[in-house]
């Protein structure tokens, strides 16, 4: 329940908020008018705005370095897989927590949970010594399994959030009915979790995308997604400012457009756990 | 199996099993991997790890680092503005969300775009606009103010503000999101009782609506803390540490030893401290969360 105001009070509100969300929109918004400018007018003095030679020049010199649709297919692959596969580990153990409570359940959930703020950086070598050894080096498999072992613990997290508010009757009455527990899960739960499961797979899809850390570490050539696309532009010296930001349009579109038609359930997903 | 009538026993036993590749996996990576970073971090190990004891050897040479010593004093600078500053940025956002502003879901989405965004696509977006060659301070300068100046990044001495900028930029969305959601979750009731009892908006704010937000709170601090003990891509494309070591972090102190130094039982170490100081956090917290309450 939000606070009732006056009329005119909201009007205010809304031209300050709005203000503020020009302000965090700047960024990419300016990033984005860069991108069609030319590497004079990214830099002109005094800087132009809207009124240049909109130009898709930098989008082609940047596709001609490096095959983007390669980066954009290892990303989908990487982010996609890691969270297909962690959500079916998840669900079942979620299951057993959320309905099959013993004593250790809390204590199991709160100790996965702390595993996601140990620094990376403390299990990065062993890892990367695993990978050589197991050939996993700058493969895309070894980095889908990875990435879901970083995001299992957010992801059991949130469907035990989202399960927890089912009552447990109706998969009572389900094994009642003589469903098997193959059954109950796949054909009570689960239909019933979909938008907890929607918004699951949304924001760990976006977090696996955003991933830099384990990505830029564990790739070289064949297996590197778009963070590696976007690392190797950035070099200090090369002031390629238009083409960076074409890069970058280039980096962040997918998942732009991904967050826009998704807005509900990916809102639904950032306050797991926080409201009860 | 016949599984019309499970017993308890039968229940009990099947969600262990379903739980189990989980926690074996869970178990494998990370406490094996730690376990085996915190054992070889009292080895000599140089290019390759080498099981050769020399005791307490680098932990020495770690405190005896003026860098690491700069690392720890960055992150706990960085970590105390960007705990507080979230905390108020977000909260304002919220409180200012909360009052039925117009285009509601639209606002809340841009405000989330940042959040959406690798942090190397932050840092290197921020590194230009914060650039006096070509970001705010050009603008600036060419609209008619010649003498001003801001450029952050290229200062020593608040170079470490200038990379708080880009996190605060790109987590405050977020932020906002969860505390709006806690603002939701309490009774209008409130509001009209306080109304009646002539309570300014603030008060209420301060004495009644943010004491019934704890559960929000908790769950913000995690989420902050545990972004600001990792907090390394966004230096790497902001400043790379520098200039200086007015950036240097732990993270990159140790991912430096691993991959550039070629100094395997440095780098162990330095993770080992780290981790060291990331239970000292989250032991307290989790007895104040899970401890006190009766168990399920």
């Amino acid at each position: 329940m939000a606070r009732s105001v006056t009329n005119q009070r909201k009007t205010i509100n809304t031209i300050a908020a709005w203000a503020v969300g020009l302000l965090i929109f700047f960024p990419i918004l300016w990033t984005i008018l860069t991108s069609f400018k030319t590497e004079g007018q990214a830099i002109a003095d005094p800087p132009v705005w809207f009124f240049f030679d909109w130009t898709l020049e930098n989008y082609a010199v940047v596709q001609e370095r490096s095959d983007y649709m390669r980066y954009l297919w290892n990303s989908i692959i990487i982010a996609g897989g890691s969270t297909v596969l962690g959500v079916i580990i998840a669900i079942p153990a979620a299951w057993s927590m959320a309905f099959v409570p013993s004593k250790r359940t809390k204590d199991i959930l709160l100790w996965m949970l702390s595993t996601k703020m140990l620094p990376a950086v403390g299990v990065l070598y062993p890892i990367y010594l695993l990978f050589i050894k197991l050939g996993l080096l700058d493969s895309r498999f070894g980095l889908v399994i990875v990435l879901m072992l970083i995001n299992l613990p957010i992801i059991v997290w949130m469907l035990y959030t989202y399960f927890r508010e089912i009552p447990g009757e109706i998969l009572e009455a389900a094994r009642m009915d003589g469903a098997t527990l193959k059954e109950e899960i796949l054909y009570v739960l689960t239909p019933m979790a979909v938008p907890g499961i929607a918004s699951t797979l949304l924001l760990n899809v976006i977090l696996a995308w955003n991933e830099a850390f384990w990505t830029l570490n564990l790739t070289a050539a064949n297996a590197a997604p778009l963070t590696a696309f976007i690392a190797s532009y950035s070099s200090p010296e090369g002031l390629f400012y238009a083409k960076l930001s074409a890069a970058s349009v280039m980096a962040i579109a997918p998942i732009l457009i991904l967050g826009w038609f998704s807005q509900k359930q990916l809102v639904r997903g950032l306050t797991f756990g926080a409201v009860k | 199996m016949s599984a019309s009538r499970p017993n308890r026993l039968f229940r009990n036993k099947s969600a262990k099993i379903a739980a189990i590749p989980m926690i074996l996996t869970a178990m494998v990576v990370f406490v094996g991997g730690t376990i085996w970073t915190v054992a070889y971090s009292f080895t000599n190990s140089k290019l390759l790890p080498r099981w050769k004891l020399v005791g307490l050897d680098q932990y020495e040479r770690l405190w005896d680092s003026r860098r690491w010593l700069v690392s720890i004093e960055n992150l706990f600078l960085y970590g105390l503005f960007m705990l507080v500053l979230s905390f108020v940025i977000g909260f304002v956002l919220a409180a200012l969300m909360d009052q039925k502003i117009r285009f509601e879901n639209t606002f809340r989405t841009i405000m989330l775009y940042p959040f959406a965004l690798s942090f190397i696509v932050t840092g290197l977006v921020w590194q230009w606009i914060l650039n006096p060659d070509f970001g705010v301070q050009h603008i600036v300068r060419s609209l008619g103010f010649e003498n001003f100046t801001f450029d952050p990044l290229y200062t020593a001495d608040i170079a470490l503000y200038g990379v708080m900028i880009a996190g605060l930029w790109q987590g405050s969305g977020l932020i906002m999101v969860l505390m709006l959601a806690g603002l939701r979750g309490i009774d209008q009731e409130i509001w009209k009782a306080s109304r009646v009892d002539g309570i300014p908006a603030w008060k209420t704010y301060v004495f009644i609506i943010i004491p019934m937000m704890k559960p929000v709170f908790i769950t913000t601090l995690v989420l902050i803390a545990s972004s600001i003990v990792k907090v390394y891509d966004l230096i790497v494309a902001q400043t790379g540490g520098g200039p200086g070591l007015s950036t240097e972090m732990p993270a990159k102190y140790v991912y430096d030893y691993l991959f550039g130094a070629q100094n395997l039982g440095q780098g162990f170490a330095a993770s080992t401290m780290m981790l060291l100081a990331v239970l000292v956090v989250v032991i307290p917290w989790a007895m104040l969360e899970f401890g006190g309450k009766k168990r399920v």
